[in-house]
């Protein structure tokens, strides 16, 4: 009987099926490919290769290049241009991480009320600065806050302000930075943040009043605790944005008055393509990777275990 | 939630407004242009914005009209952007055909082998350029080991313009002071208060200034000039020692320091826009470069005047330097040709280079200049003669300055003391120079 099951067997052609978990599986890597193909080639590759810069004196136009260990690590323990960058992208990443987080918020609830009209328009109108380049941003806002000619100084000697040194006092210099980054940046978490508004049960918001709760009673607690996971991803994907800040120093005020608008990705610029050290500047990048890494995970650690999915 | 109903009115008319203001800003100058149509396309990128760019646009639109058979396309990129654009340009093997930098930088670029030896175009090997026909010690600037590895087109460097109307009406004639205290005084009759003192007077109002003497522009150039005029240097002369902490340099830094917070006679560098302070009239004197002559006489309610760069030190002694051309070693055949034809051009027409305010190259070329029609470029120029310093020549140029331009900045704007400043400058520049040297 077994050998006549064999044989049965053996006759029959055989097609090859696979499940469907591994059809699924196969098409979904499929659909990836073009990703991770892109992205290994000029993301995974380019890390490798940076870390493995690090170790070298690796200046672009000389053929030679020296391995030197761990000494371009040990020259950013002891640069004290590289703490104060760290300190200076620090600050301004915790402005605008709470600060875009606070406006974001705020423009997707007044969006959110049942009683708007034309919420598309506002949607689309508020998203608008995200498309802008950090270039057009970055031009109009130095103007905006320009100490003798600016609007925003303008506007507030109509109450008696006298003219602020936006970008040129060192203590201002971050935050008026920070403010431009919230105005152009505030839009991609608005929309996170509409997204998890609507996922909010109404029957939550309905119970409450039925229970006479006033409207800062139910968004402290209703909104804003069924907002968590939301709030988590703004805050990590904000801080991992915000701490490579870039562009805005660059054109803004490169990097003065005097160091105070030193960022990290700054100094990276300045050390790889201007001192055409990339090794040192590999060195940067790498030492930043590690602290975002770390800054994430504690970010996990003490906001997350307190989101419920 | 009318408070937020009223915030997201609040946010739209934001960013309408910004748009709308955005959409109607004047058309960004051209930054790549194709001249001509001859069959020899060459690329050349320079950092020669503004006026220099639309002068030298100018130049080349002839230089075709004249040589058919070449065409050029100009890029023209901000000098930070230049910089690491050229180094990977040439990584990848695909540099442009002609590029423009500063003398200063040639030693930084030679190290890197990137140079064409053009000593087969001046006249002292058989080529077409009179080598003794360029000023020094500009010339001296594009010399590695006594290798030429570019032609200067011009001399540009620090200067002042004075606003006529203001001196006149102060009562003074614009000149510069040979001394640091008569600058001071002439600058405190120009700085005026809202009530109408001036910087002298007992009733002067430091904190409420409607007119200033000067200002600060380009300060690293400026502290350069200062600092040769108190006989210092930010480097020895064998170029492995960082000086810029040296007693020269401390007197040069506290002197401007001096014109912002003892004699209120300059504003805080920091936010303040220099020319367009001095086009509203706001500034009397202002330090500035060569290359502000077209601003200035674009400026036509205001009578504006060239001076010399000011003295804060015992002796005179201004900051200048030079844009050479240069070519990558690996250019040959028909496109080197077409490159040295076009040099050859541009330095034979020079007197053209002149409406841009720089000072030209060329020695015959200033002579012929007439002092009605270029009144700053012979000024100018003949300060650079008697008085003038090359920026300094060193292989790590850029980064020096990298580290000192934030230290002065921050000393300058009440930051960190002077001392500390120079200190801090120095350590770095010495950790550089070790490194590099």
């Amino acid at each position: 009987m077994q050998k006549s099951e064999s044989l049965s067997k053996t006759n029959t052609p055989k097609r090859f099926r696979m499940n469907l978990k591994t059809r699924e599986t196969i098409a979904a890597y499929l659909f990836l490919s073009p990703f991770i193909i892109l992205f290994s080639v000029f993301v995974i590759r380019a890390t490798f290769y940076a870390i493995q810069m690090s170790f070298f004196d690796w200046t672009i136009l000389r053929p030679f290049k020296p391995f030197v260990g761990l000494a371009n690590y040990k020259e950013l323990i002891n640069d004290d241009v590289w703490w104060l960058a760290l300190k200076n992208t620090l600050y301004f990443s915790i402005i605008t991480v709470v600060g875009t987080s606070a406006v974001a918020l705020a423009a997707a609830l007044a969006i959110n009320q049942p009683q708007v009209k034309g919420k598309e328009f506002f949607r689309v109108l508020l998203y608008m600065p995200s498309l802008l380049s950090v270039g057009v941003i970055g031009l109009t806002w130095v103007w905006l806050l320009n100490t003798q000619f600016g609007i925003v100084n303008y506007l507030l000697s109509f109450i008696g302000i006298r003219p602020i040194n936006w970008l040129g006092d060192g203590k201002l210099v971050i935050p008026a930075l920070s403010l431009t980054t919230i105005w152009w940046g505030f839009g991609f978490p608005m929309l996170i943040f509409l997204a998890g508004l609507q996922g909010i049960p109404e029957q939550l918001y309905e119970a409450a009043r039925i229970d006479g709760a006033r409207q800062g009673q139910i968004f402290w607690r209703i909104t804003l605790p069924l907002l968590r996971p939301t709030l988590l991803f703004v805050t990590v994907t904000g801080f991992i944005a915000h701490f490579q800040v870039f562009g805005q120093p660059f054109i803004m005020t490169r990097g003065g008055p005097g160091r105070a608008s030193y960022t990290v990705i700054f100094y990276l610029y300045e050390a790889a393509w201007r001192a055409f050290r990339m090794g040192y500047g590999s060195a940067i990048a790498v030492a930043l990777a590690i602290i975002i890494i770390i800054f994430t995970l504690l970010q996990f650690r003490f906001i997350g275990r307190r989101v419920e999915y | 939630m009318p408070k937020l109903k009223a915030l997201k009115y609040l946010l739209s008319l934001f960013i309408l407004v910004f748009f709308v203001q955005t959409m109607a800003q004047d058309e960004p100058e051209p930054v790549v242009t194709d001249f001509g149509s001859g069959g020899t396309l060459i690329s050349f990128w320079n950092g020669l914005s503004g006026s220099d760019g639309v002068t030298l646009n100018e130049m080349l639109g002839q230089f075709v009209s004249e040589n058919p058979d070449v065409s050029v396309r100009t890029e023209i990129i901000d000098w930070g952007t230049l910089y690491p654009k050229l180094q990977t340009a040439f990584v990848a093997g695909e540099p442009p055909d002609v590029f423009i930098v500063h003398a200063s930088e040639v030693a930084q670029f030679h190290s890197y082998g990137m140079l064409k030896d053009l000593s087969y175009l001046y006249d002292t090997n058989g080529g077409p350029l009179p080598a003794d026909d360029f000023a020094q010690p500009g010339f001296n600037g594009v010399f590695i080991d006594g290798v030429p590895y570019g032609v200067p087109l011009d001399n540009h460097g620090r200067a002042t313009w004075a606003n006529v109307g203001l001196f006149e009406a102060a009562g003074i004639e614009p000149h510069i002071p040979n001394n640091f205290d008569d600058l001071v005084a002439m600058l405190q009759q120009l700085t005026l208060d809202a009530n109408g003192n001036n910087a002298a007077s007992a009733d002067f109002d430091p904190a409420n200034i409607v007119q200033w003497g000067t200002c600060m522009e380009w300060i690293y150039t400026d502290f350069e000039s200062y600092l040769w005029q108190h006989g210092g240097s930010i480097i020895s002369e064998d170029g492995k020692t960082a000086t810029v902490n040296s007693e020269a340099a401390m007197a040069a830094l506290q002197k401007m320091h001096d014109l912002i917070y003892k004699y209120h006679v300059s504003p805080e560098p920091a936010g303040f826009d220099a020319w367009q302070s001095w086009a509203g009239g706001k500034v009397a004197l202002v330090p500035t470069g060569s290359w502000f002559r077209n601003f200035a006489e674009d400026q036509t309610d205001i009578q504006g005047q060239a001076l010399p760069a000011m003295q804060l030190g015992p002796n005179p002694g201004v900051w200048f330097g030079a844009h050479v051309f240069m070519i990558p070693v690996s250019l040959e055949g028909e496109k080197l040709a077409a490159v040295e034809k076009m040099i050859e051009w541009v330095t034979n027409n020079q007197k053209m280079w002149a409406a841009s305010g720089q000072v030209p190259a060329r020695i015959s070329v200033q002579a012929e200049l007439d002092p009605e029609n270029y009144p700053s470029n012979i000024l100018i120029g003949k300060t650079f003669q008697d008085y003038g310093h090359m920026e300094v020549v060193s292989t790590a140029i850029l980064e020096l300055q990298s580290a000192l331009d934030p230290e002065l900045s921050a000393a300058l704007n009440n930051q960190k003391s002077i001392e500390d400043a120079l200190n801090d400058a120095n350590k770095r520049m010495q950790q550089i120079l070790d490194r590099t040297q």
